[in-house]
């Protein structure tokens, strides 16, 4: 007989909410700052921020794939995982726990930059901008610039990597869709996270933007 | 429009200057941008210190008055700034985009607009006209802006 198909929930939507928010406000990001539009590229660089601390508390106390503990593995479990020694994985192999990782951290790191920049007439100023010298900030926004380079970079090699699962018949795109996913032989998927966990994780993230956004007064 | 009355001499000095002006004081055309650098950043500098005193809440006017005066000194001197052979092609680094000496006067005319933006704002620093400082500070930002949309090559990005 044929191996029956499983498929289970395997991310849940605060993760995937995430991802498709992010997927939009970058390029939004950019767009903004490219066309001149530097309130609106606040309030996004403001948005990402706060969902990049709801990911990093979600990465802790939500479901079992969207935790940092889960999905990241030392030297040697990528090495398992690369020489196809490792268990099967319901979520982030290693090398995608990793990669997505790298992508938050260089994204976080835009973000902190941006708040530190200031035009160079100082019309246009991030709100912890009034913490550094012109020359300071000046040398920030051109950083800013930079680093964006090395975002496109992780993106694209994220999409590269999509595009060749792709390429060998193992869709991740629809999962990170519907959040349903069918499941690797041996591999079982675990309950995902009670909704009310959310708001913790979102009350954060919108104290933390909201208190940044104000330049760090209350 | 009595705004050009009284700046209409400087306008003509600017265009004289900018158009015909031979390096200052025996400084090379990269001499002259670097120091018109300097000079830009100074004047970015002081629009940063009033901008924070405005956006703080509780402006401390003293900041304000002090910056604004170097702000208005500085801008009296910008169609200096500017002699022929100090743009991109003796320094690199330079801003200054070659459309500044092909037409003059369209520069002279939009440089202009800073320095009688420039005191408005000092005059209301300097007597504490804190409702006043505002609105001034906004027009020196639209004149900055007027000026560099045209005349200042745009960051690579």
């Amino acid at each position: 007989m044929r191996t029956e198909v499983r498929r289970a929930a395997v991310w849940d939507l605060p993760v995937r909410a995430s991802h498709w928010l992010l997927a939009v406000l970058i390029p939004f990001s950019w767009w903004s700052a490219t066309n001149d539009h530097l309130p609106w590229h606040r309030l996004s660089g403001y948005t990402i921020l706060g969902l990049l601390v709801f990911r990093l508390v979600w990465g802790f106390i939500g479901s079992p794939t969207a935790r940092f503990g889960q999905f990241l593995r030392g030297p040697r479990g990528v090495m398992a995982y690369l020489g196809g020694k490792a268990a099967p994985v319901v979520g982030h192999n290693p090398l995608g726990g990793w990669s997505v990782v790298a992508m938050l951290a260089v994204l976080a790191g835009q973000v902190g930059l941006g708040l530190f920049s200031v035009d160079e007439d100082s019309i246009e100023a991030g709100p912890l901008s009034k913490f550094v010298s012109f020359d300071a900030s000046r040398a920030i926004a051109h950083l800013h610039a930079q680093l964006f380079l090395v975002l496109l970079g992780l993106i694209g090699l994220h999409v590269a990597a999509i595009a060749v699962y792709g390429l060998r018949r193992k869709n991740l795109v629809g999962p990170m869709v519907s959040g349903a996913a069918t499941l690797a032989e041996g591999a079982e998927a675990r309950p995902l996270a009670p909704a009310w966990r959310v708001l913790p994780a979102a009350a954060l993230a919108a104290a933390a933007a909201w208190f940044v956004a104000h330049g760090l007064r209350l | 429009m009595s705004r050009f009355k009284d700046y209409g001499p400087l306008l003509v000095a600017g265009v004289v200057l900018i158009a015909g002006g031979s390096v200052a004081a025996g400084l090379t055309g990269a001499e002259a941008a670097k120091a018109r650098l300097d000079h830009m950043k100074g004047q970015g500098a002081a629009m940063k210190a009033i901008g924070e005193q405005l956006k703080s809440g509780a402006p401390d006017m003293g900041v304000v008055k002090v910056q604004a005066a170097k702000l208005e000194a500085s801008s009296k001197e910008l169609t200096t700034w500017f002699p022929a052979g100090s743009g991109q092609s003796a320094y690199a680094k330079s801003k200054a985009l070659p459309v500044i000496w092909t037409e003059p006067a369209k520069f002279a005319e939009k440089a202009s607009a800073l320095p009688p933006a420039a005191a408005k704002l000092n005059a209301a620093a300097q007597v504490g006209d804190a409702a006043a400082v505002g609105p001034a500070f906004k027009a020196v930002a639209a004149a900055c802006k007027g000026c560099h949309e045209s005349f200042e090559a745009k960051d690579k990005t």
